[in-house]
């Protein structure tokens, strides 16, 4: 029973053992994604009792038609988060690539002076919680007219996303051989042209990467949207449904059909990109 | 060879290539900085001022309108007040306790995940897939499931322990000051192995298959090989890893404030929703801002190994 990768993972009882828990972790994974699921399913009445509905004797789709109704009022102000969670995320995204990929090429490719104490000054950022930031910045939006806006947000999930794109892009640059943009130099190209015909279409899959991240993040961030924001028609959804749902009694199965609905964009996008994703992080991160 | 040594003792080294001025270099490398600018821009106008505004108002007492006109300099009146409250030291065992088990737990199953996924198999990238998806979920989404499922009268998670016999009744694991740390740890860990998991999974890439082979034909158990050659090879970025772990951890704030708000009777308060409490809910703008120098320089210090371990070797690629 030797197969040609089993120096990789040990004989057949650690190939077992290996099942065993991946079937485990996947369990543990997806139960939450399945009762968020199940229960979105449920009539208010039916959610509510003991010992649960394993699967909904009477399986409904109005939460869905509720929250998805343009004439209703819940479904207006959920097309409306909806649609200001997108606007935030697409524009934080094309503006995290735009400012990423020039300070990643240089990173990767320059040696100037600062170029390490700016390197570590941008990877610090991450180090930092949001909340710490929230105060100062509200008032610097307030100095730049920004509270209120989908401006405020956008630049402040601009600095989340822009270390770790920086970081997973130089790691592609990192690997693109010199020698193919000396070529093209030589072959009569400008520097410009080098880094738009050669380095640019080589690092696509580090891009595609770095929008997810960037999309993902964006789609997701709570704190700030929770504290800039006090309109609520320019509510993201993850501020919105919480005013959706929490002020008297929970209705728990509209509650998690709106995060399943939610949580629909970025599950999709990742699945289909995840490759890209998973290139990206090991390019960088093993690289070093 | 200690004589051909020898021969050259007395000839001088030649001298070193002139570096050229700091002056010289920057204007040398002045279209470098285009590149750059527009990052740096941006963060240092979202970075650097709420770092020296959070440092100046940890010094001085303020009114709870943040009307900072009327703020006042009380030196280190704020970091007095902080280290000698008890609620200081509890909240600081919560934090501890939150991170280490959390990290712990996270890397472990990440690591379990990324051995058991590094063999091919039919559907291994789906699996990959279905795996990240806690990661990619919105913590807010996560916390509201969550929540659910540890609902104390209809939720699945108790329901489903009485059916299997473990317990008699529900457990209340939200508001049950025992449990309630532990209940949300589970949740944390649940939203962030597949990050440990998809680092573990890159850096297994980078052990070389020869050498494993070279040690199965030696005759090493499995349980070898990985101590003594995957291992090793794991080191820097199992090391990335947990550092990151450890910051975001220290940094939570989504889950407890979502779930149990720091609750009950504070059991669940770890830094950062201590903070958002103390600043937003009880207007002690002073005293939260002295709490976030103290982070900053917990947060310096992991960031000091973070960096070192992230850039190794990075100096050595040549550039152009």
């Amino acid at each position: 029973m030797s197969s040609i990768t089993e120096y990789r993972s040990g004989g057949m009882g650690w190939r077992w053992a290996g099942r065993i828990f991946l079937v485990f972790l996947l369990g543990f994974t997806i139960m939450p994604m399945a009762w968020m699921l199940i229960t979105s399913l449920k009539t208010g009445f039916a959610a509510m009792q003991y010992p649960p509905q394993w699967w909904p004797t009477e399986p409904t789709l109005d939460n869905y038609w509720r929250l998805l109704d343009p004439s209703g009022s819940v479904g207006q102000d959920f097309l409306r988060y909806f649609w200001n969670s997108m606007w935030v995320s697409v524009v934080t995204t094309v503006l995290a690539v735009a400012v990423a990929v020039p300070a990643a090429y240089a990173f990767s490719r320059f040696r100037f002076p600062g170029r390490t104490f700016l390197f570590f000054a941008v990877l610090l950022r991450n180090m930092f919680p949001a909340v710490v930031f929230l105060v100062p910045l509200f008032i610097l939006m307030r100095v730049l007219g920004l509270v209120n806006t989908h401006g405020s947000l956008i630049l402040t999930y601009l600095t989340f996303g822009l270390p770790l794109a920086i970081w997973l892009l130089k790691g592609f640059y990192d690997n693109i051989p010199i020698q193919l943009e000396q070529a093209a130099r030589i072959d009569g190209a400008t520097r410009f042209q080098a880094f738009f015909l050669i380095v640019m279409p080589l690092s696509t899959p580090g891009i595609i990467a770095t929008s997810i991240y960037s999309f993902i993040g964006a789609w997701n961030e709570y704190i700030y949207a929770y504290t800039f924001l006090t309109r609520h028609d320019q509510m993201t959804l993850p501020v919105g449904i919480q005013r959706f749902f929490s002020e008297n009694a929970t209705d728990w199965p509209g509650l998690m059909a709106a995060t399943f609905l939610m949580s629909i964009p970025v599950v999709v996008l990742f699945l289909v990109l995840q490759r890209y994703f998973v290139r990206a992080l090991t390019e960088g991160a093993v690289k070093h | 060879m200690s004589t051909g040594q020898a021969i050259f003792r007395d000839v001088p080294d030649p001298p070193a290539p002139k570096r050229p001025s700091l002056g010289s270099r920057l204007v040398k490398s002045r279209t470098d900085y285009l590149y750059v600018a527009p990052a740096i821009l941006v963060m240092l106008v979202v970075i650097a001022y709420p770092i020296y505004y959070t440092i100046e108002l940890s010094f001085f007492n303020t009114p709870a309108s943040l009307a900072l006109s009327e703020k006042q300099f009380n030196g280190l009146d704020n970091y007095v007040t902080i280290l000698t409250s008890s609620i200081f030291w509890k909240v600081t065992w919560q934090t501890i306790i939150w991170t280490v088990v959390s990290t712990l737990f996270a890397f472990l199953l990440g690591l379990g995940a990324a051995l058991a996924l590094h063999r091919e198999f039919a559907g291994r990238a789906l699996l990959r897939g279905l795996l990240l998806i806690p990661w990619v979920v919105s913590a807010v989404a996560a916390s509201y499931v969550w929540k659910w499922l540890y609902h104390s009268d209809f939720g699945a998670i108790g329901a489903l322990m009485v059916q299997l016999g473990v317990t008699d009744q529900p457990i209340n694991f939200l508001d049950n000051t025992t449990t309630s740390l532990y209940s949300l740890i589970v949740v944390n860990v649940w939203k962030e192995f597949s990050f440990a998991m998809i680092m573990l999974m890159a850096g297994l890439q980078t052990v070389p298959d020869t050498l494993l082979r070279a040690a199965q034909v030696d005759g090493a158990s499995p349980w070898q090989r990985f101590w003594h050659v995957t291992w090793p090879h794991l080191s820097s970025v199992s090391t990335v890893t947990v550092l990151l772990l450890v910051v975001q951890n220290f940094n939570s704030f989504i889950i407890p404030f979502i779930m149990t708000g720091g609750g009950p009777v504070g059991s669940t308060q770890i830094w950062i929703t201590h903070i958002y409490e103390l600043a937003f809910l009880r207007q002690r703008w002073g005293v939260g801002a002295a709490y976030a120098v103290l982070l900053f320089i917990i947060m310096m210090t992991l960031g000091y190994f973070y960096v070192r371990a992230l850039t190794r070797g990075d100096d050595q690629r040549a550039g152009a």
